[in-house]
């Protein structure tokens, strides 16, 4: 009988088959396609929503009454209309905030002749608000329920600037004088140990990227764990096991599972940022760009560390119907260090602390190196702590994994499965 | 070309309860080997072992005289007693996958898939879900997957569980064929009249210890020769006492041929007569005393069926 398959098969080619399998079926299970989905299209949105509302710029009546009500709203228009320059350091984003800058803004300016009822054109919403008073000193915003933020900061600003020209006026001052005393030199800034400025605040980059981990583990965890189970229930493992050493086995689920989590956050994460770019956000880029190096190192580190506990509760199961019970211990485990995480969020012991306990590092770790207190060795400390925890994990999952994915008939406690683990010589 | 697998002295107990002891048995190549046994007699933890799934606490298992490893484990053909495969992948992924996760690279695990499906009879339902095939479709695609890799050694538990006879005939020509090829293959089950008609080699189990091993002929044949089985047509002066009797007492010719230096009636039926012949009795001597109250029209050693040999050493 002629054999064309004397060749023994190698672990790498095993793992890689095993792996190919779970991607294959991720790639054509619908739930994961559409969170697949879900997930860039809110991204997408959250991203490009904020961009393009930064780029309308609000537009506003305003009804004057009055030479210096005329001349103050002339000035706030002008104002309004610098604001919305590009060349314009604050970003749009911010600018929206009002933080730094004066907001931009459309001011059109309706005159209105004395003795008009002003009250009745800004009840009836013909004007967002209505100036009057002929002494800059003594000027009257009238509004309704309230006066438009814009309005009301850029004629505020304007009514002082004119003021203080008014007075260095009179003072008889020179034409620098007064643009020195208007628009004052603010002091040179130096800092000492400066943090990475971007165009996000680097606090909010840490908690997406902490959030994107849980929700990694935790999906991609559970995925694992059901595809253990399935192979269970279903009774094939044994088949599988009859051909594989479980540690391949339990190597190939690792393997695809990691590649698919890390391949959903890259699409997701991927999309966030070109959409980010196309509306103008291009820094955002590359801050993320440089950020995610050590993300990436505790991604995987952390997500391995925890893959194959997922595969030992899977295991622990013998039915889909009995995975909720035997993963609740891995589900604290994942949620409880996220958690921590987030309210340890500023600098300080905790956070040190907690930044090389294994199942908070993956997240507290890099969220140091990005807001720049961290240590240049602090991150490859961390990183083997991890990695040694990772091990450490690796055998005890497998452990519990070799001993109960052959005890088909009912779900198994941690220390039975521990006992169990005899199948293999 | 591959050798035969032996146990030897293979040793398992589960918690202190011993569930095999000194399990030892050959399954030659080219020979279908029925293992019989009770329920929780060992035949499922014997397969487990044989495959790896398990690991013996001593004693060896070997294939042409040499100790197996994995990659000799590797190319077994396994129907494991609790089938499954994926419910919710195609009969032809599956089928690669399990040939690749059997070694085959992936264009043999393609071709040998698509010849096995058209020989069951499923090449129309390549791309289906497995989980929406009748269960006889899903045992044969069970067959399949313990055949897709070309398999050196088939071990199936229970094969024909759950088969109707036409099945039945269709997994057993399967077996023949692979048997034919050279493959040595070993089956359980207890429809002890399916494995009679099957198998060429026997091995029976109970309590864990293998009570009785070999071609099965010569099992039957060994449990034989100390019954006879004598058919006299009695003559004109026993007319009519034989079959009016009542049951129970010995009657007739068979009161003659008790009184045979050490035989003993073992049961009547009708002219029919079975007894049982003691050590050193001589059959000679019982078949002249038959022929002098008839003509013998039978007179032969019974040979068991291997259902009343199973009952004999089980009891």
């Amino acid at each position: 009988m002629s054999r064309d398959v004397a060749d023994p098969l190698s672990p790498w080619t095993a793992v890689r088959v095993v792996a190919g399998r779970e991607i294959f079926v991720k790639l054509r299970d619908k739930a994961f396609i559409g969170s697949t989905v879900f997930m860039l299209l809110l991204v997408t949105a959250a991203t490009v929503i904020p961009v393009l509302l930064s780029q309308q710029t609000p537009e506003h009546r305003v009804a004057v009454q009055g030479d210096a009500a005329a001349d103050v709203v002339a000035l706030a228009a002008q104002l309004g209309h610098e604001a919305q320059d590009p060349e314009n350091e604050v970003p749009p984003a911010l600018a929206l905030l009002g933080a730094g800058g004066l907001p931009a803004a459309d001011l059109s300016v309706v005159d209105v002749e004395p003795g008009a009822d002003l009250e009745r054109l800004v009840r009836d919403g013909d004007v967002a608000a209505a100036v009057t008073g002929d002494d800059v000193g003594s000027l009257q915003v009238l509004g309704g329920e309230s006066v438009p933020y814009e309005v009301d900061v850029l004629v505020r600003a304007a009514a002082s600037q004119v003021q203080v020209e008014q007075a260095a006026e009179e003072a008889g001052l020179t034409a620098q004088e007064v643009a020195s005393l208007t628009s004052p030199e603010p002091p040179a800034l130096r800092l000492l140990d400066e943090r990475p400025e971007g165009s996000v605040p680097p606090e909010l980059l840490v908690l997406a990227f902490a959030f994107l981990f849980y929700l990694s583990v935790l999906t991609f965890g559970m995925s694992i764990a059901q595809s253990v189970v399935e192979e269970k229930q279903s009774r094939v493992v044994e088949l599988l096991v009859a051909a594989l050493p479980v540690r391949w086995l339990l190597a190939g689920k690792v393997l695809g599972n990691t590649v698919m989590a890390v391949g959903q956050i890259v699409v997701v994460v991927g999309a966030g940022l070109i959409g980010a770019s196309l509306a103008g956000e291009g820094e955002l880029l590359g801050q993320v760009l440089r950020a995610s190096g050590w993300f990436v190192v505790f991604f995987l580190l952390g997500f391995v560390m925890l893959a194959c506990l997922w595969a030992g509760a899977g295991a622990l199961a013998s039915r889909v119907e009995d995975l909720q019970s035997t993963t609740v211990f891995m589900q604290v485990l994942v949620v409880v260090p996220f958690f921590a995480a987030i309210f340890a969020i500023d600098p300080g012991p905790t956070q040190r602390a907690l930044s090389y306990i294994p199942f908070t590092a993956p997240l507290l770790m890099p969220a140091r190196v990005v807001l720049g207190n961290a240590q240049p060795w602090e991150p490859w400390l961390a990183a083997a702590v991890v990695l040694a925890t990772a091990l450490l994990f690796v055998a005890l999952g497998a452990r519990l994994y070799r001993g109960s994915v052959l005890h088909t008939s009912s779900r198994l406690r941690a220390v039975q499965a521990w006992r169990a683990d005899r199948t293999r010589a | 070309m591959q050798g035969e697998l032996t146990l030897i002295d293979v040793n398992r107990s589960f918690g202190g309860r011993p569930a095999l002891v000194d399990v030892g048995f050959t399954v030659r190549p080219g020979r279908m080997t029925g293992f019989v046994g009770a329920n929780g007699a060992g035949k499922t933890t014997t397969m487990r072992i044989v495959l790896g799934v398990l690991a013996a606490d001593s004693g060896r298992v070997e294939l042409g005289g040499r100790e197996l490893t994995l990659d000799v484990r590797r190319r077994f053909g396994y129907m494991p007693e609790e089938r499954g495969l994926y419910p919710k992948m195609t009969l032809v992924d599956q089928l690669v996958y399990l040939g690749r996760v059997h070694g085959l690279d992936a264009p043999t695990a393609r071709r040998r898939t698509a010849e096995l499906l058209e020989q069951l009879g499923l090449a129309d339902r390549a791309r289906d879900l497995l989980q929406t095939l009748s269960l006889g479709n899903q045992q044969r695609v069970q067959v399949a997957a313990a055949l897709v890799h070309d398999p050196v050694l088939l071990v199936l538990d229970e094969p024909f569980s759950g088969l109707d006879p036409l099945a039945v005939d269709a997994m057993a020509a399967h077996l023949r064929a692979r048997a034919d090829a050279g493959v040595p293959v070993l089956f359980s089950s207890h429809q002890l009249e399916l494995v009679e008609r099957v198998c060429d080699d026997i091995v029976i189990i109970h309590r864990g210890r293998v009570v009785a091993s070999g071609p099965a002929d010569q099992v039957r044949a060994e449990r034989a020769g100390r019954r006879m089985r004598v058919v006299v047509e009695p003559g004109t002066d026993d007319a009519g006492v034989l079959p009016s009797e009542p049951e129970g007492a010995p009657t007739g010719v068979a009161s003659f041929l008790e009184q045979v230096p050490g035989v003993s009636l073992h049961r009547q039926d009708g002219r029919a007569v079975v007894v049982e012949l003691a050590e050193g009795a001589d059959d000679q001597a019982l078949l002249a005393e038959a022929q002098r109250h008839g003509r013998v029209r039978e007179f032969a050693p019974v040979v068991p069926t291997l259902a009343e040999i199973f009952r004999e050493v089980v009891r």
